[in-house]
């Protein structure tokens, strides 16, 4: 496949998946959160009890979807390949403090670009801090960083993920009571969409982001690194999809997709300080690791196991986010969550420095 | 003249092996690893020679060597080989 076809595929599948964004919402999920994988991963982190945010509990299919959409396209297309052992205990840590970075942001890479494509103007903040927490990580990359080979494993190392998500799917149908979801009314976590849309949503999306390696943080470190503009193309048409959609659906009246501006917005807060450091911690975080939590979610279901404990530290992370009072909310963040945030960047930095000392001479 | 790509596991690995390319006086490209190539997305280095290069010193950051034929990658080397 040359360039120009896949910057062709990657256009068609960011304007599938910003539409699928936007009616998702529509379906029921928070508004500016069709998709967020950081809310979604610390909602099901609040389902399985590691947190007791009440309004922030539910087992989100669409990240069920998304493990297993990319688990199917590769054994479909012969790319299911289980690997790991690069750092996984760096991984986790490095997992949590990106999670940590999103939370008080209150969204994602992902969720970054929905919420500009929704109007709320705070998430400029966000994307600035993330480009630079990204522009940060390419530093060190261009220094020496590495986590190490990865090697590869047994296949059915890489068949326990997927399965777990079949495992999560069959508990949010049943609903038993050992699982907590918020009640009605209770927060955005009783937000949501049919479980059979929002599973099949994340099979569509985990597919085709499989297929064209979609990543906001690669979007942005190979502009910088390359000049390549494949996958911010990605990043800059679901914006556009997603927006398009957002205000036809708006000038329908099917709901207030769109508010453009600043106060006001849905799971949102106005500090643009906090909402640019909690990004750059996120983006020199995912750096660090490869890729944006989205793009960990498509390598666990493809097989990679280091990107699997990426994600539970993700996961682990949500729940020390809300156990500690780090999250923040509509009412701004808290103070846990500032200090959070700054031993983070002092962490991921260690862990930058680390993980590069002494490259440069080998050069 | 043949067209190589190697690919790396980590961003510094490609630079270095970059260095080594223009040392053996390669036109040497450090760029996205194509899709068509792998589902993953490093960095990797694109050149044309007689040979494929490797070297000792810089084994372990390779992760494969192919040569681009007509009908797509013909392995050279892959370190899950070794």
């Amino acid at each position: 496949m040359n360039i120009k076809k896949e910057k062709i595929t990657i256009i068609i599948a960011a304007a599938i998946i910003g539409i699928i964004a936007s009616l998702l919402v529509v379906f029921g999920n928070p508004t500016n959160m069709g998709f967020c994988i950081a809310c979604f991963l610390r909602d099901t982190s609040g389902a399985l009890g590691l947190h007791k945010a009440e309004p922030v509990q539910y087992i989100r299919p669409e990240i069920i979807g998304l493990v297993l959409g990319s688990f199917a396209m590769a054994l479909w297309k012969k790319e299911f390949s289980v690997k790991g052992g690069s750092a996984p205990v760096t991984r986790f840590i490095l997992g949590a403090f990106a999670m940590i970075g999103c939370l008080m942001f209150l969204g994602c890479p992902f969720r970054t670009v929905l919420r500009l494509a929704g109007g709320d103007l705070n998430a400029i903040w966000g994307l600035i801090g993330f480009a630079l927490g990204i522009g940060v990580g390419i530093l060190f990359l261009n220094k020496g960083y590495s986590l190490k080979r990865t090697y590869k494993q047994v296949a059915a190392e890489g068949f326990v993920f997927p399965i777990i998500q079949v495992v999560l799917l069959i508990l949010v149908i049943a609903a038993p009571s050992i699982i907590m979801f918020t009640p009605e009314g209770g927060g955005p976590g009783a937000k949501h969409a049919a479980i059979i849309i929002s599973l099949i949503a994340g099979l569509i999306v985990g597919a085709l982001a499989q297929r064209t390696r979609l990543c906001m943080v690669g979007g942005i470190r190979d502009f910088i690194l390359f000049r390549e503009s494949k996958l911010l193309i990605g990043f800059v048409v679901v914006f556009a999809s997603a927006l398009i959609c957002n205000l036809i659906l708006t000038g329908v009246g099917v709901g207030t997709l769109f508010n453009l501006g600043f106060e006001g917005q849905p799971v949102a807060h106005t500090d643009a300080l906090w909402n640019a450091l909690g990004m750059i911690l996120a983006g020199f975080a995912c750096t660090l690791l490869g890729g944006c939590p989205l793009r960990q979610l498509v390598l666990s279901g493809e097989g990679n196991t280091d990107s699997v404990i990426t994600v539970y530290g993700l996961m682990v992370g949500a729940a020390f986010a809300h156990n500690f009072k780090l999250a923040s909310s509509a009412d701004g963040p808290t103070l846990n969550g500032k200090i959070a945030v700054v031993i983070g960047l002092v962490v991921v930095a260690a862990i930058a420095v680390a993980n590069t000392m002494g490259k440069s001479k080998e050069q | 003249m043949n067209q190589y790509i190697t690919t790396f596991y980590s961003h510094f690995g490609a630079i270095r092996y970059k260095k080594l390319c223009d040392q053996y006086g390669c036109t040497a490209k450090v760029m996205p690893v194509p899709r068509s190539l792998s589902s993953s997305c490093g960095t990797c280095v694109g050149y044309t020679g007689e040979e494929h290069i490797i070297d000792e010193k810089y084994l372990d950051e390779i992760e494969q060597i192919v040569m681009v034929v007509s009908d797509g990658y013909e392995i050279i080397y892959s370190s899950e080989d070794e």
